[in-house]
């Protein structure tokens, strides 16, 4: 598949600290891309960046083959900014309208999509309401379409699900996977882990303007892995006591939760299992999750940064 | 450019059609001269009819003379109660509201301070009608003594020599007209600044308010959004002036129809004086070039303010305290230049872009090139027009930095950084 996106070497300093200290990312098209990092990692400085707003200090952006034109790229861009809101007074049907067309849609192309749209999320009996009397759900699902109404190749979104109920979480995640299957690419940025586990292929980890990891989901947990497994048996096992191929992490009345030392199989585990006459129900790997491995790297750096980057965003 | 037409577009129409416009655009007029009018009203009945006892030793004012007088004048009404003591005037007897006591007097040096007692304070203009009947009574005592006719009487009050200023240069200037006119537009351009450019402020600040602003920058060019801004509320202005010169207008005409009638003739009439008296098409385009360069001057520094405070109001007007005293310390160099339309204030005051504005369309009625040299005209509107541009580009890049940036308490010395600082 095609790179759309590819980051080389970006770089943008503030007067107080480097914000994005040389990233480079390459994402291909049609991925869920997943950027992590803790609060004032740099990640809406990246994502500003990419979406024209900054310009990068050092290094370039590279959008579909070519160097990144801000002006001229954003109508294939659509980015929903954690800040987001939308003119209180003003009635839904236009200012989907207005929004639409400032990303370069005619109005009469506009007025179609947003047809289509609506239908689709059940919205098409708000026309003629103004934002301000629809419900907090009713308002981010407004949001987000107005953020892919113009079909945009790119489709960034910064915490999508914050306020958002369960059933209306839902909606907006089949959208963004049919989005993905249509060929769209989504870079989806996050500190909620579970959240990425389920949606991303892919991850990039940022932390204090840096880039600390970047794979697959299933490579980065393969990469972190613990050689951890849960071993279900009948009954308690009663394991003797001489030398085991593996330490016993936790044992509860039927579970058996073990760590292979270096340099042993799984099944030679199994086989010392076996031969202790211990009836053995499953035998599953346990591997970390992304939230496990989040906070391994992130830890121990300074937590002052985050606030730090709160008062002074730019 | 096309993106920022749409914004234009946004900007305009959601004000025009909002019913807050429709109705200051409507009412204002009507208000305006109900005010005018009001306060006539007001005046003509806040005037009372007092009833004066006169106790009387100069012999000047006797009960005939005071009954002519009443006759002729109604706005109050003196009786002659020699008979009646100060003791019992001051228990109220008789009814009246005061009393006056005339000593014994000289024709020739009447009497400085003849005083009015009466039992409740009255405004000026209830006593002034007290005094003017006794003046009225006086004079014709003075003249009676010293043998002037009513033939020379008319005499000395008619002959006397005028002065009126003529300006060589500038035949149509005429400096009454002129100083009306120059209070009138210098006055509507100071509420064109101030209501519009904070309009352009809080325009921004909801913008921000409502985190729209990182949506739409993501779309336009923060500049763009900003020029939007101020083009579409500049257009909003622009459309109310419009409207009013169209009622004027309307209203002007139907009184010429009208015409007949009583009050309104005289109203045509003086309009009709007043535009071959100054040079209306000059004025008017000179009002619509400072009207938009002006704006776009005071526009732009709003819109700088109002993108660098968060939702706080007290902030916004703390940090636009400086503008707000931009545009006022204008009204008093243009107050100083009605005074003295050639003056240095006036001078500086209409080459300063800040001021320029207001200043300067105090003078221009006064006469170019009488009192405003050609050169002084183009220099004020080239250095204007130099400096919006200026200022434009200037609060763009405060503009780019503040619409982002949450919590965090801005001083204009910050802002002054956003500006020199690179990118």
């Amino acid at each position: 598949m095609a790179t759309i996106l590819s980051l080389q070497h970006l770089k943008k300093y503030f007067e107080s600290q480097k914000a994005v200290d040389d990233i480079s990312l390459s994402i291909e098209e049609g991925q869920i891309f997943g950027l992590l990092g803790p609060n004032g990692a740099g990640k809406t400085t990246l994502i500003r960046m990419i979406t024209g707003i900054f310009y990068p200090d050092q290094g370039d952006i590279i959008f579909r083959g070519k160097k990144f034109d801000p002006v001229n790229d954003v109508g294939q861009i659509g980015y929903m900014p954690e800040e987001r809101g939308l003119y209180k007074k003003m009635k839904v049907g236009e200012q989907a309208l207005y929004l639409a067309q400032l990303k370069g849609l005619s109005h009469r192309e506009a007025k179609e999509k947003i047809g289509v749209w609506f239908e689709r999320f059940g919205m098409e009996s708000w026309w003629n309401k103004k934002v301000e009397d629809l419900s907090k759900g009713m308002g981010q699902k407004l949001q987000f379409v107005t953020t892919v109404l113009h079909d945009p190749r790119l489709i960034i979104l910064d915490e999508p699900f914050s306020g958002l109920d369960p059933v209306n979480s839902n909606l907006i995640k089949d959208e963004i996977y049919r989005l993905a299957a249509n060929g769209a690419t989504i870079i989806f940025s996050t500190h909620r882990m579970e959240q990425v586990e389920e949606i991303c292929h892919h991850i990039a980890l940022v932390n204090r303007g840096k880039k600390i990891l970047d794979g697959t989901v299933s490579g980065v947990k393969e990469q972190f892995k613990e050689n951890l497994f849960l071993v279900e048996t009948e009954g308690p096992a009663a394991l003797s006591a001489i030398e085991r191929p593996f330490t016993v992490v936790e044992q509860t009345n039927s579970k058996l939760y073990i760590q292979l030392a270096e340099g042993q199989s799984r099944n030679q585990a199994l086989r010392f299992l076996l031969d202790q006459q211990i009836g053995i129900v499953s035998f599953k790997e346990i591997l970390p999750s992304l939230n496990d491995i989040f906070i391994k790297l992130v830890e121990g750096t300074p937590v002052s940064r985050s606030f730090e980057t709160k008062k002074d965003l730019l | 450019m096309n993106k920022t037409w749409i914004i234009i577009k946004r900007e305009y129409l959601t004000r025009v059609q909002k019913k807050t416009f429709i109705l200051a655009t409507l009412l204002l007029p009507v208000l305006y001269v109900g005010l005018i009018f009001g306060m006539g009203f007001i005046a003509e009945n806040s005037r009372e009819t007092l009833s004066i006892a006169v106790i009387d030793s100069s012999g000047y004012f006797s009960a005939s003379v005071l009954e002519k007088q009443n006759r002729l004048d109604s706005s109050s009404i003196l009786t002659l109660v020699n008979n009646k003591s100060q003791a019992q005037l001051n228990e109220k007897e008789g009814g009246y509201e005061g009393y006056l006591i005339i000593p014994a007097l000289d024709w020739k040096s009447g009497l400085d301070s003849l005083p009015l007692h009466t039992y409740k304070s009255y405004g000026s203009a209830t006593t002034a009608a007290v005094e003017a009947k006794i003046n009225r009574i006086w004079s014709e005592v003075v003249n009676d003594s010293l043998q002037i006719d009513l033939g020379k009487q008319l005499i000395l009050t008619q002959s006397r020599i005028g002065i009126k200023a003529k300006n060589v240069i500038d035949e149509k200037s005429d400096s009454d007209t002129a100083e009306g006119i120059g209070y009138v537009a210098g006055l509507l351009m100071y509420f064109i600044l101030l209501v519009y450019g904070s309009q352009v402020m809080m325009g921004v600040m909801e913008e921000k308010t409502n985190r729209i602003a990182e949506v739409i920058v993501s779309s336009v060019r923060p500049f763009q959004m900003m020029l939007g801004k101020i083009i579409g509320i500049g257009a909003v202005a622009l459309t109310q002036f419009l409207l009013w010169i169209a009622f004027i207008l309307v209203a002007y005409n139907v009184a010429k129809e009208a015409g007949t009638q009583m009050g309104a003739a005289e109203m045509v009439g003086n309009m009709q004086r007043l535009f071959t008296k100054v040079d209306v098409p000059l004025i008017l385009f000179c009002f619509g070039f400072y009207f938009l360069a002006g704006f776009f001057f005071y526009a732009s520094l709003y819109g700088a303010v109002g993108s660098a405070v968060n939702e706080d109001i007290r902030e916004a007007q703390s940090l636009s305290f400086p503008i707000t005293m931009l545009v006022i310390l204008s009204i008093a160099m243009m107050t100083a230049s009605i005074a003295n339309p050639s003056g240095p204030i006036a001078v500086w005051g209409s080459l300063l872009p800040f001021s320029s504005p207001i200043v300067m369309m105090a003078r221009i009625p006064y006469g170019v090139p009488g009192t405003v040299p050609w050169w002084q005209l183009l220099a004020s509107m080239a250095i204007l027009v130099l400096s919006f541009i200026a200022m434009v580009w200037l609060a763009g890049k405060i503009y780019r930095t503040g619409i982002l940036m949450y919590g965090k308490k801005i001083t204009w010395g910050e802002m002054l950084k956003w500006i020199v600082r690179k990118n």
